[in-house]
């Protein structure tokens, strides 16, 4: 009988590995790729996100229609921090979990990225709190 | 390289890591949440330790919570409170997970996930037979931004961006995008055009600024 807290360390664990290889192998993690889906060049990886948002949807509405799933709120650092996480996304090609796939691909210039992220959460944390009142709450804390 | 899973297997895939998540752990996938929890561990170690005694005892944070509240009210304002309340058993609302503490991840839960994102991609490759070490992100971004200490700052900045924009925004492409928007959260779907629109519109300036539209 293993406790509670190692089963949900496995189970992140196995939810780590299989988002990590789906983002491999949809090609999420290729710079190219994503230059083509924000640029309207090539509509696969926008198609792939529209559709999960879809099947995603369509899943909690059968399954867990009555779930009480924690909703995040709106707040004035909604806009301005999606600009500029869009900006820097657009920049790299890596959104938070990207950078990390991309290096156990052996893309090993994702450690500049990862330590660029890393820098990015602890500024941000420091200065939230500093009493900037910036802090919004982040996102799968629940 | 176009050896991609296509659009809809991919959606399949995804979805169910979304949904599957959420069945597994009872919270709602998110990324940048995983990151937050790992750069301040030690706060979070601390937080986590204090809350531990209540956590494992509901009865002990119903007295805590108690003494609070007489604190504050007084006496008398409790057993009205109460006396009016009657029919909702106590012992409901202090279920832990319910409205007790919060039965949060701890960060060693987070840090897993992270680190196991790593092996999945080496996994992925080394199943497809495409692992190959390389220190660019390929041929159009090296062309973009070119090598050596410039290329580097722009990684690390870049990566700052996204580190402090996804706190400041309170969500990433996991977050708002897939776990926020597959539910209509609203904060979430302003979030998700906010920065798609964003990277639409610099994507296009580095797409002509590059020479890669000529």
């Amino acid at each position: 009988m293993i406790s509670k807290t190692a089963q949900q360390h496995i189970w992140y664990g196995v939810f780590g590995i299989l988002m990590g290889g789906t983002l491999s192998l949809v090609g999420f993690t290729d710079f190219s790729e994503v230059h083509g889906m924000f640029t309207f060049s090539d509509f696969r990886l926008l198609f792939l996100f529209a559709a999960t948002v879809a099947l995603t949807m369509a899943g909690f509405g059968l399954l867990a229609r009555n779930a009480n799933i924690p909703k995040k709120s709106f707040n004035k650092g909604t806009v301005p921090g999606s600009i500029l996480f869009g900006a820097g996304w657009a920049i790299t090609g890596a959104c938070p979990s990207i950078a990390l796939v991309q290096l156990g691909e052996g893309k090993f210039i994702a450690v500049v990225t990862l330590l660029g992220i890393m820098f990015g959460v602890w500024g941000y944390r420091k200065l939230a709190a500093g009493g900037m009142q910036l802090d919004t709450g982040v996102c799968g804390e629940a | 390289m176009s050896s991609y899973l296509s659009w809809w297997m991919g959606a399949l895939a995804l979805s169910g890591v979304v949904i599957g998540f959420w069945f597994a752990v009872g919270r709602p996938l998110g990324v940048s949440g995983s990151w937050a929890r790992i750069i301040m561990w030690r706060e979070d170690k601390s937080i986590q330790a204090a809350e531990a005694p209540f956590r494992d005892n509901p009865a002990m944070l119903q007295d805590a919570l108690m003494k609070a509240t007489i604190a504050h009210f007084g006496e008398q304002a409790v057993y009205d409170t109460m006396a009016r309340s009657k029919g909702i058993p106590a012992e409901e609302l202090a279920a832990p997970g319910k409205k007790g503490v919060q039965n949060k991840a701890s960060w060693t839960m987070h840090a897993t996930f992270l680190v196991t994102l790593i092996l999945g991609g080496l996994a992925a490759t080394m199943l497809m037979g495409q692992f190959q070490p390389t220190f660019t992100l390929g041929e159009l971004h090296t062309r973009m931004f070119g090598t050596g200490m410039g290329y580097l700052m722009t990684l690390f900045f870049g990566g700052a961006m996204v580190g402090f924009g996804t706190q400041l925004a309170g969500g990433c492409t996991s977050g708002h995008g897939l776990s926020g928007c597959s539910r209509l959260v609203p904060a979430s779907l302003i979030a998700t055009a906010a920065f798609f629109g964003t990277a639409v519109i610099v994507s296009f300036i580095l797409y002509f600024t590059s020479g890669a539209g000529a």
